[in-house]
């Protein structure tokens, strides 16, 4: 998900922290998922899956990786305790009941507080001292022997009591003294009729107040009508303020073991919940560790309260979720248009002018608010590159490996942002790109040594914002691609004429079409082209484009284009005889107004002179089919695509609008140079030119005549 | 007539224990309990001629109504039947030290239960 940048306060950690933390705070998310899965099946009494053990130390180590790389030693240290303990626990060599279990919690939360204080002055030193303190704790309850069932025996209970025991109640027993938690015995007298009633009532009091290790029904007094329950209870709060709160009849309360839970922590927290904030050494005569003074105790209880907050500010939403609020804003944008209609024939009334200007000018300034609220939520749906360019990355390391060949991969405009939905769409072109510069681009480190190249090969891949596109150029040192090699390839795949005349920019626009590949014969000298067209109809189906320029010996730059977004476009309306279409505006360049005797024919060719440059026309009836009015007089929409320019003829300009592109159902939905329809208020819908295949097709037509 | 008590929170288990015991015989009447609670609720009203029992259920656990079974004189001499999926040495040691006549594991053969139970109902009562 996008992170939204939000004003930050002025001690904002720099850049290379930020990613820091931006990766440790997944690491430690993961690692509070897992113990809370520990905690749960440590609790049920099952047995605890290795396999989540092995997860939490793995999440452990890369964190002390991580920390290590970046060179927070205090962290790294933290980091590295908490992972020792894990892999004690992993290997068996550490109980399950180990008390150092508890502090594992306490260790990811003060991680992330002291990440949180990253780039305040001090901070090495303040980190280093909490994590020594922490450190020390931990190393002390590695110390402590875990409580075992026998020393149950000590306990001043009833031997029926503890006789009834259930293994997993042991294990909550032990559990709470190890917390140093206060053990309480409440003993209560019910009319054996209705005792359910009063005991639920007597259980869910106690509940609030710490946890029910086991109850123990006896008979009463008068046995034939009584029944007593023992209730086994730990709690953080002393048996005077257990006392104080639990007002019941016949209810008698007594200390079987004074813990070592502060009191004034457990007030407003049910004990339950709080189990990270109680370190506390079980046995008297354990080592103890140096306990925070009064000061240091309650910033560490407001620190570890902001300490709840992310650090990122940022929220994971599904994407369909953003689809939706996208498609109201659509909407409300086309309901917007058909206000703005109705005002318009309410202006043509000499009765009701008035009112329509105000319903005008009303309108005007919810198509203001409304226009914002649409470029919140696109902005919403922004992702940068970086994202797919580590994902690149990490593609290129492997393809290292395996091609033993040395490539420096160097990105450039990490931060443009994308349409989340187009950046998931693009990552298999650009895979599919980068693997091929690798593969067939780059030559070996040999043969370039040959021919004087630096052993090392590079693919610089540089992406950057135009207008409503962002513009993502692949470009490698390599070998470049020989236009005559890919023609004549094309030609025994019979997708060229042998006797079309094409420029060595058209023989290399060959790679992207369907069915090319130079893969089989060819493919030592001048590989590149392997699934290309692939390439090319994946960023056709995003309404982009692909193009090559090559040199040879020098290398091959590929440049993607693509829109921003996909979500809400501003198109131009135009008409052709009776028929309308809606061309997304982003690719529309100008529009002309020209005399019909201005077109030159030229090889059966339609060519405008546009300022000096030939500009080739079609019209847009032909595209379509449609029978266009015989006017004199015609507009041209001049339309682009990366370096591409052709220029559409029609009838009408009919002006712009705000809209949402709705795919379309059924057989029309399959017509080439058809994007979808949108709805224009009243008007009805008319479909959107995809202008992308529109220029291909015309350029491949204007190539093979 | 042979009273039984079943107490198990699982319906399935329990009416598989109650078809179990019910075959040994026609004057043989089940009552089931879904709940150790249940089961202390019910202790009372009639006279028990032996009780089958779960050990992990939500209210009380099965240890402890053994327990309270054993140390009230009206029902102590009730024979006590645990039956649970913890096959544990400990867990059996635990039910057999609080007075508890057999221990069997989940999961068990339905004739296993009913011999178990014939060999607790007293034999001058079981039907002949």
């Amino acid at each position: 998900m996008a992170a939204k940048k939000t004003k930050r306060k002025p001690a904002r950690p720099s850049k290379a922290d930020l990613e820091f933390v931006a990766e440790a705070e997944e690491i430690l998310e993961r690692m509070r998922e897992e113990l809370a899965d520990l905690a749960d099946q440590r609790s049920s009494g099952r047995e605890v899956d290795p396999d989540l053990v092995n997860g939490i130390f793995r999440s452990a180590h890369s964190l002390k990786g991580l920390a290590g790389l970046f060179g927070f030693e205090a962290m790294g240290k933290l980091a590295h305790h908490l992972e020792d303990v894990l892999d004690s626990l992993r290997l068996g060599r550490l109980s399950m009941d180990s008390p150092a279990l508890n502090l594992l919690d306490e260790s990811v939360e003060l991680f992330s507080r002291l990440m949180q204080r990253l780039g305040k002055s001090n901070f090495e030193s303040e980190a280093q001292s909490s994590v020594e303190e922490l450190v020390a704790r931990i190393e002390a309850s590695l110390q402590q022997p875990a409580v075992s069932s026998d020393d149950f025996k000590t306990l001043d209970l009833d031997p029926s009591l503890l006789r009834a025991l259930t293994e997993y109640e042991e294990h909550r027993l032990r559990e709470n003294i190890n917390r140093g938690r206060h053990l309480l015995l409440v003993d209560s007298t019910f009319e054996i009729v209705a005792f359910e009633e009063g005991l639920s009532e007597l259980s869910g009091a106690i509940r609030e107040l710490g946890e029910v290790v086991s109850t123990l029904p006896s008979p009463g007094e008068a046995p034939e009508s009584q029944i007593r329950f023992s209730l086994l209870v730990a709690s953080d709060l002393s048996c005077s303020e257990v006392t104080e709160r639990l007002d019941f009849p016949d209810t008698n309360i007594r200390l079987v073991i004074a813990g070592t839970a502060e009191a004034s922590k457990a007030s407003h927290v049910a004990p339950e919940t709080q189990d990270s904030s109680t370190p506390s050494p079980p046995v008297a005569d354990a080592p103890v560790a140096k306990q925070p003074s009064v000061e240091e105790s309650k910033a560490d209880l407001s620190a570890g309260i902001e300490s709840l907050k992310s650090i990122s500010d940022t929220v994971r939403v599904d994407i369909r979720k953003l689809d939706e609020l996208m498609n109201l804003v659509g909407e409300l944008v086309i309901h917007r248009s058909s206000i703005a209609g109705i005002a318009e024939r309410l202006a043509a009334d000499s009765t009701t002018r008035r009112a329509a200007g105000e319903l005008s000018k009303a309108q005007n300034s919810l198509g203001r608010k409304l226009k914002e609220l649409q470029a919140s939520v696109l902005d919403v749906r922004m992702v940068p590159l970086r994202q797919i360019f580590e994902k690149l990355s990490r593609v290129a390391r492997r393809l290292q490996r395996d091609l033993g060949k040395t490539v420096n991969l160097k990105f450039d405009g990490v931060d443009t942002e994308l349409d989340k939905l187009i950046a998931e769409k693009l990552v298999d072109p650009l895979m599919h790109v980068v693997r091929n510069s690798f593969d067939h681009g780059i030559e070996s480190a040999e043969e370039r040594a040959q021919i004087g190249k630096s052993a090392e090969g590079t693919i610089r891949i540089e992406a950057y914002q135009r207008g409503n596109h962002v513009v993502i150029q692949i470009e490698d040192d390599g070998r470049g691609i020989d236009p005559t090699l890919v023609r004549a390839k094309a030609e025994s795949l019979g997708l060229v004429d042998r006797d079309a005349i094409l420029t060595d920019k058209e023989c290399l626009a060959l790679i992207f079409a369907p069915g090319f590949s130079m893969r089989d014969e060819v493919s030592g000298t001048s590989g590149r082209g392997v699934g290309m067209d692939v390439v090319r109809s994946n960023l056709s189906d995003m309404g982009g484009i692909v193009d090559v320029t090559s040199k040879l010996g020098r290398g091959t730059t590929l440049t993607l284009t693509l829109p921003i977004t996909l979500a809400i476009i501003q198109a131009l309306l135009v008409g052709v005889g009776k028929q309308r279409f809606a061309i997304p505006l982003n690719s529309v360049l100008e529009t002309l107004l020209i005399d019909c005797s201005e077109i030159q024919n030229s090889e059966e060719k339609e060519i405008l002179n546009l300022r000096g440059e030939p500009l080739h026309l079609r019209r847009l009836s032909d595209e379509f089919g449609v029978t266009p009015s015989d006017e004199d007089r015609q507009y041209v929409v001049v339309l682009g695509l990366g370096e591409l320019r052709i220029g559409l003829l029609v009838d009408r300009l009919e002006g712009q609008l705000d809209t949402v592109i709705k795919s379309i159902q059924g057989p029309i939905a399959q017509v080439r140079g058809i994007a979808g329809a949108t709805e224009i208020g009243d008007r009805g819908a008319v479909l959107v030119i995809d202008v992308s295949s529109v220029i291909e097709d015309a350029l491949r037509r204007r190539d093979a005549a | 007539m042979q009273r039984i008590l079943i107490v198990e929170d699982s319906a399935t288990m329990r009416s598989l224990l109650a078809a179990t015991l019910e075959e040994l015989g026609d004057d043989v009447k089940v009552t089931e309990a879904a709940s150790g609670f249940e089961a202390l609720r019910l202790l009372p009203r009639e006279d028990y001629d032996l009780v089958v029992t779960d050990i992990n259920m939500p209210d009380i656990n099965g240890l402890e109504l053994v327990s309270f079974v054993k140390r009230n004189e009206k029902y102590s001499s009730i024979p006590l039947i645990i039956v649970s999926t913890e096959g544990s040495e400990r867990d059996r040691d635990k039910g057999l030290g609080l007075g508890a006549d057999a221990y069997l594991v989940k999961p068990f053969e339905p004739e296993t239960l009913r011999e178990v139970a014939r060999d607790l109902l007293s034999p001058s009562e079981s039907k002949g």
